[in-house]
C-alpha cells in the first residue's frame, strides 16, 4: 500500500516537473518554416547568417501546416514561426493563445492557394451557383478555407448549401481527379498541378487579385520570447527584410534557396515569383491600415495581436 | 458547486473503499492459494477507487478543483499575471532570474562577434589590402564604442537622474502597494463604469452557448486584491516603457557612432560593384554597431539601485498575493494563468485538458440537435419515408424491362405518366408512403460504419476461416493472399482505398471490412483446427453427416475463438474508423475531432475521445453478455 501511494505521488511530481521544464528558455532561437515555400531568407538560413546576426545558434524546424506551428509554439518548442498562414494564426489568437504577429512574411496572389472545379462538372465562374448541393473539398482552418469563402462571395454561391468535405490538399486533388467532388480548394504546387490536369481554376489569378483575394503569410512569435529577447526578434526581422531587399535587387542565390526549399529551380522560381515581399514601410502600412488590418478585421480577430514595433524602419 | 460535491464524494469514496478493502482482507477466509483465480473475484470497491482516481486526476490537472473551490482565483491570478507580464521585460535585464545582466551577455557576445568578423576580414582572399585595413579600422572603432557606453564618467546627468526617477517610482509603488488603501479610489464615474463592465463580464470557464468559444478568463478585476495588482501592473508598464525608451547615448558615444555610420556610408558608396564582398563586410560591421546602439547598455553600477528596487517589489508582490500564491502552486499544477496583451489564458495542462464541468456543458450543447457540430447533430433522428427503403431494395432495371416506352412530353407541354414511368418511380423511391423515424448524426454514422464493417467481416470471414481450417485446397489457396495483406496496418490502405472507392461510406466501410475480415478468418480458422479429434471421431462413429459434424461439433467448438476475434476486431475497427474519417469526411466522430483540432477546441476533442471510448465499451459489454449467454461451454471442453 505504501509503495503504491509513494509511486502515485512520485509520478504526479514527475509529471508536473516535466511540463514546467519543457517551457524553460534555452540559449538558442527555434524557428519554424515550411518546405516548398521558398523565401529569400533561406539563403541566410543556409549560410548561417542568422546565427551570426543573432549571436546565438538558430535551429530551423519544418512544419506541414500553420496549426502545427501554433501547437509547437504553445508547447514551448518554437520561438518564432516564419511564414505561418494568417488563418491558423487567427484561429490560435481566437482561442487566446499568447502569440503576437510581428511581421508580414509575404503577400501572395491566388497562384499558390486556389479553388479548382473539375471539367467534367462543367461548372465555371458563370454558373457557380450550381455548386450548391454538390460536394466540395476544402482543407478547413487553413488559408484555402478563406480563399474558398471569398471566392464563393465573388461568384455568388451559397456556402451553407454545399456539402463541404474536410480534405487535405493532396486528398482533395485525388478526389477531384476521381470525380468524388466537383471542386477542390487547395494549396501547394504539386496538388494544384494534379487538380488543374482535370479541371480549371474557378477564378484566374488575375480575377482573384482584382477581387482583393490574397494570401498573407506572417511572422508570429511567442509572447515570452518577444518580452525576453526584443533585440533578437528585431534582428531576425531585420535580416529577413535585408534578404527580401536583396531578392528584390536580383542578387539572391536562387540555387541555394531552391535546394533548401527542396524544389526544382524552375518550380521554385515560379512559386517565389508569385510572392510579394513587402518593404518595412509597406509592412507597417499593411499591418496598421492595409490588407492585413482588413483581413484581421474581416475575420473578427481580437485586437492587440499585432505589434509593429519590431519592424526595422 | 457541482465540482465541489464531486470532489468530496470522490475523496470519501476512495477513503471508504480502501478501508473496506482492508477490512475484507482481515475478515475473509478463503482457502484459495496464490494462483487460484478465485482470489481475483469480487472487488467492486477497487473499481470505485480506480475510477475515482482517474476522475480526480482529471479534476486536478484540468484545474477544475481550483475553479470549484476558488472560482475567483483565475481572475485574481490574471491580475497577478499582468504584473508579471509588465515586470518580465524589466526583470529579464537583471540577474534576478538569469545568471548575468542582459547587457553583460550582449557585450560578451558582441565582442565575440566583432572578433570573429575581424578574423574573417583578415583571412579573406577576395578583398584588396586597402579595403582590409579600412575595414579593420572600422572594426576597432566599433569595438571602442562599447566602453563609451559602460564608462561611468561619461554617463550623462540627465540619463542618471531619469534612472533614479524610475527607481524611485518603483520604490514608491512598492510602498503604496502594501497599503490597504491602494489603489486610490478613482472618480465615482470610473468606479461605476467598472462595476457596469463587471456585470457583463462572464465567469471563468468555457461558454455554454456556442461551440466555437473557448475558455474565458474574466479580465476586469473583480476583487480588492485583483484591483491592487491591476493598478500596479498599469504603473509598472509605464515605468517599463519609459525605461526601454531610455538609452545611454552620451555625446561621446553619439559622435563616435555618427562617425562610424558616415564612414561606412561613404566607404560603401565609394566602392564599385566589383567590391561587393568588402561592401558586405562593411554592412556587417554597421549591423553590429547598430545592435550595440539598440541594446540597453549602462555602466555596471548604474542600475544597482533599480535592481534592488525591483527585487524588493517582486518580494512584496509575492507577499501580497498571500493565500492566492498557495492556490496557484497547489491547485494549478503544471502551469498557470498567463496574461497576454488584452486577454488572459490558461497555459499548461489547463489549456489542453478541459475541465470536466466545461466538457459536460459543451457536450450538452453539442447534443442539442439544433446546434450539433457543423450543422449536423451528434445523434438525433429524422423522419424518413419508407418509400426510400423500397426504392433502395427494388432494382431500377425492373422498369427498363417492362415493355413500352417512357413517356414523352406532349405538345401542350404536359407529361403523362404511363405504367413504365410509374414503376420507375417506385423503383427509385419517388413516391409517398408513411414516414418512420431513423437515427442520424455523427455518432450514428460512425456507429453504422463500424457495425457494417464488422458484420460484413463476420459474414465473409467466419465461413472462409472454417473452410480454411478444414480443407487443404482452401488453406493453400487463400493462405498467401490473407497472410500478405493481414500484417499491413489498416491505415496504410486508407489513402488507396479512398482513391479507388471514393470518399463516401463505401470506402470507409470497405476499410473496416478489411480489418475485421482478416481477424475473423484467423480466429475462425484457429477455432476449427483446434477442435479435439476425439470429439470428431465420436460423432463420426455415432453416424453424423459432414454437415452435422460441422454444425454440431466444429462450429460450437470454434465459437469461443470467433467471439474473441469479434472483440479484437471491434477495437481495431474503431481505431481505423477515426483515421478513415480524418482523411475525408463530412460526418462522423473522427471528422469532428479532426476539425476541432484545427480550431483548438480542446473540449470537443475530449468529447470525441470519450464518446469513442464509451461506444467501444458499449460494443464490448454487449459482446461479453452475448458470450456468456451463447457459449456457456467456454473453457470447459
Amino acid at each position: 500500500m505504501k509503495k503504491i501511494i509513494s509511486f502515485i505521488l512520485a509520478s504526479i511530481v514527475a509529471f508536473s516537473l516535466s511540463i514546467s521544464v519543457a517551457n524553460s528558455a534555452a540559449k538558442e532561437v527555434r524557428v519554424a518554416f515550411f518546405l516548398e515555400w521558398p523565401t529569400p531568407n533561406q539563403e541566410d538560413k543556409v549560410k548561417k547568417l542568422f546565427d551570426k546576426a543573432l549571436g546565438v545558434p538558430v535551429k530551423w524546424t519544418n512544419f506541414a501546416n500553420g496549426g502545427a506551428m501554433t501547437d509547437a509554439m504553445l508547447a514551448g518548442d518554437i520561438d518564432i514561426s516564419y511564414s505561418q498562414g494568417l488563418v491558423p494564426f487567427i484561429n490560435a489568437v481566437k482561442s487566446k493563445a499568447p502569440l503576437k504577429l510581428v511581421d508580414i512574411a509575404m503577400e501572395y496572389g491566388m497562384g499558390g492557394t486556389t479553388c479548382v472545379t473539375s471539367n467534367a462538372s462543367g461548372i465555371t465562374k458563370a454558373n457557380a451557383s450550381e455548386l450548391e448541393g454538390k460536394k466540395v473539398a476544402v482543407p478547413l482552418g487553413t488559408m484555402a478555407e478563406y480563399v474558398f469563402d471569398e471566392s464563393m462571395k465573388v461568384v455568388g454561391a451559397d456556402r451553407s448549401k454545399m456539402d463541404v468535405i474536410q480534405m487535405d490538399p493532396e486528398e482533395g486533388a485525388a478526389a477531384l481527379v476521381s470525380g468524388d467532388v466537383v471542386m477542390a480548394c487547395l494549396f501547394g504546387g504539386n496538388s494544384i498541378k494534379a487538380a488543374v490536369a482535370v479541371g480549371s481554376r474557378l477564378l484566374t489569378v488575375q480575377e482573384a487579385r482584382d477581387a482583393g483575394i490574397l494570401g498573407i503569410d506572417i511572422t508570429s512569435v511567442t509572447d515570452k520570447f518577444m518580452k525576453e529577447n526584443p533585440g533578437m526578434l528585431r534582428t531576425f526581422i531585420e535580416v529577413t527584410h535585408e534578404a527580401n531587399a536583396r531578392y528584390a535587387a536580383g542578387k539572391s542565390d536562387m540555387n541555394v534557396i531552391a535546394k533548401d526549399a527542396e524544389m526544382k529551380l524552375g518550380d521554385m522560381k515560379e512559386t517565389i515569383g508569385g510572392f510579394k515581399f513587402l518593404t518595412p514601410a509597406e509592412t507597417k502600412k499593411s499591418m496598421e491600415s492595409g490588407n492585413l488590418a482588413g483581413f484581421l478585421k474581416g475575420m473578427d480577430t481580437p485586437s492587440g495581436a499585432v505589434d509593429t514595433s519590431f519592424l526595422p524602419l | 458547486m457541482f465540482t465541489k460535491i464531486i470532489t468530496f464524494l470522490i475523496f470519501f469514496a476512495v477513503v471508504g473503499c480502501i478501508l473496506h478493502g482492508r477490512r475484507i482482507i482481515k475478515t475473509e477466509k478463503v482457502d484459495a492459494v496464490f494462483g487460484n483465480p478465485e482470489r481475483a473475484k469480487g472487488g467492486t470497491h477497487w473499481v470505485i477507487v480506480g475510477s475515482s482516481f482517474i476522475l480526480l486526476t482529471w479534476l486536478y490537472y484540468s484545474w477544475d478543483i481550483a475553479k470549484g473551490f476558488y472560482p475567483k482565483s483565475a481572475n485574481e491570478l490574471c491580475q497577478v499575471a499582468k504584473v508579471n507580464d509588465s515586470l518580465l521585460s524589466l526583470k529579464y535585464l537583471f540577474p534576478i532570474e538569469q545568471r548575468q545582466f542582459k547587457s553583460t551577455f550582449i557585450i560578451k557576445s558582441e565582442n565575440k562577434n566583432i572578433d570573429k568578423l575581424g578574423v574573417e576580414i583578415q583571412n579573406s582572399q577576395d578583398i584588396r589590402d586597402q579595403d582590409k585595413s579600412k575595414l579593420l579600422g572600422l572594426i576597432k572603432k566599433t569595438k571602442k564604442t562599447i566602453p563609451l557606453l559602460t564608462n561611468e564618467k561619461l554617463l550623462e546627468n540627465e540619463t542618471n537622474s531619469k534612472i533614479n526617477e524610475l527607481t524611485n517610482k518603483i520604490i514608491w509603488l512598492t510602498e503604496d502597494f502594501q497599503k490597504v488603501s491602494y489603489p486610490p479610489i478613482k472618480s465615482l464615474e470610473e468606479e461605476n463604469k467598472r462595476i457596469e463592465a463587471l456585470k457583463t463580464q462572464g465567469g471563468w470557464g468555457s461558454s455554454g452557448t456556442a461551440v466555437e468559444q473557448t475558455i474565458e478568463i474574466p479580465i476586469i478585476p473583480e476583487t480588492k486584491k485583483g484591483l491592487k495588482f491591476d493598478a500596479a501592473a498599469k504603473e509598472l508598464k509605464i515605468i517599463s516603457d519609459e525605461f526601454f525608451k531610455l538609452r545611454n547615448h552620451n555625446p561621446d558615444y553619439k559622435s563616435a557612432m555618427k562617425e562610424i555610420k558616415d564612414e561606412i556610408k561613404e566607404y560603401r558608396s565609394g566602392l564599385g560593384d566589383t567590391h561587393e564582398i568588402a561592401s558586405t563586410f562593411a554592412k556587417d560591421i554597421l549591423k553590429v554597431a547598430r545592435r550595440i546602439e539598440y541594446a540597453s547598455i549602462f555602466p555596471p553600477k548604474t542600475l544597482n539601485a533599480m535592481q534592488e528596487s525591483l527585487i524588493e517589489f517582486d518580494r512584496v508582490q509575492k507577499k501580497e498575493q498571500g493565500s492566492l500564491r498557495y492556490v496557484d502552486i497547489f491547485l494549478f499544477p503544471a502551469g498557470t494563468i498567463v496574461s497576454s496583451g488584452p486577454s488572459c489564458s490558461e497555459q499548461g495542462s489547463g489549456r489542453w485538458l478541459p475541465k470536466p464541468s466545461d466538457t459536460l456543458n459543451k457536450f450538452a450543447l453539442l447534443l442539442k440537435p439544433s446546434v450539433g457540430f457543423k450543422n449536423i447533430p451528434l445523434i438525433w433522428f429524422e423522419m424518413m419515408d419508407v418509400s426510400k427503403i423500397v426504392g433502395f431494395l427494388v432494382p431500377d432495371w425492373i422498369a427498363d424491362i417492362i415493355p413500352g416506352e417512357y413517356p414523352v412530353h406532349s405538345e401542350d407541354g404536359s407529361v403523362k405518366p404511363n405504367l413504365k414511368s410509374k414503376i420507375l418511380n417506385i423503383a427509385t423511391g419517388e413516391f409517398k408512403l408513411f414516414k418512420i423515424p431513423v437515427p442520424m448524426g455523427h455518432i450514428w454514422d460512425s456507429f453504422l460504419r463500424v457495425f457494417l464493417g464488422l458484420v460484413l467481416g463476420i459474414i465473409f470471414g467466419v465461413p472462409l476461416g472454417l473452410f480454411m481450417g478444414l480443407n487443404r485446397f482452401a488453406k493453400g489457396f487463400f493462405d498467401p493472399l490473407i497472410e500478405l495483406y493481414r500484417p499491413v496496418p489498416p491505415l496504410a490502405w486508407a489513402p488507396l482505398v479512398i482513391s479507388v472507392l471514393g470518399i463516401d461510406n463505401v470506402g470507409k466501410v470497405f476499410l473496416l471490412f478489411m480489418v475485421s475480415f482478416s481477424i475473423m478468418i484467423i480466429s475462425a480458422r484457429a477455432g476449427a483446427s483446434g477442435t479435439q479429434l476425439s470429439k470428431i471421431h465420436a460423432s463420426h462413429s455415432l453416424g453424423a453427416s459432414r454437415w452435422q459434424i460441422l454444425r454440431y461439433v466444429i462450429f460450437p467448438n470454434s465459437l469461443p475463438e470467433i467471439l474473441t476475434g469479434v472483440r479484437v476486431a471491434i477495437g481495431m475497427c474503431w481505431g481505423t474508423l477515426v483515421a478513415a474519417e480524418f482523411l475525408a469526411g463530412t460526418t462522423g466522430i473522427g471528422f469532428v475531432e479532426n476539425v476541432a483540432k484545427k480550431y483548438f477546441q480542446y473540449e470537443v476533442i475530449w468529447i470525441t475521445i470519450f464518446v469513442m471510448g464509451m461506444l467501444g465499451l458499449l460494443f464490448d459489454v454487449t459482446l461479453r453478455k452475448i458470450i456468456d449467454k451463447t457459449i456457456p461451454w467456454r473453457g470447459k471442453g
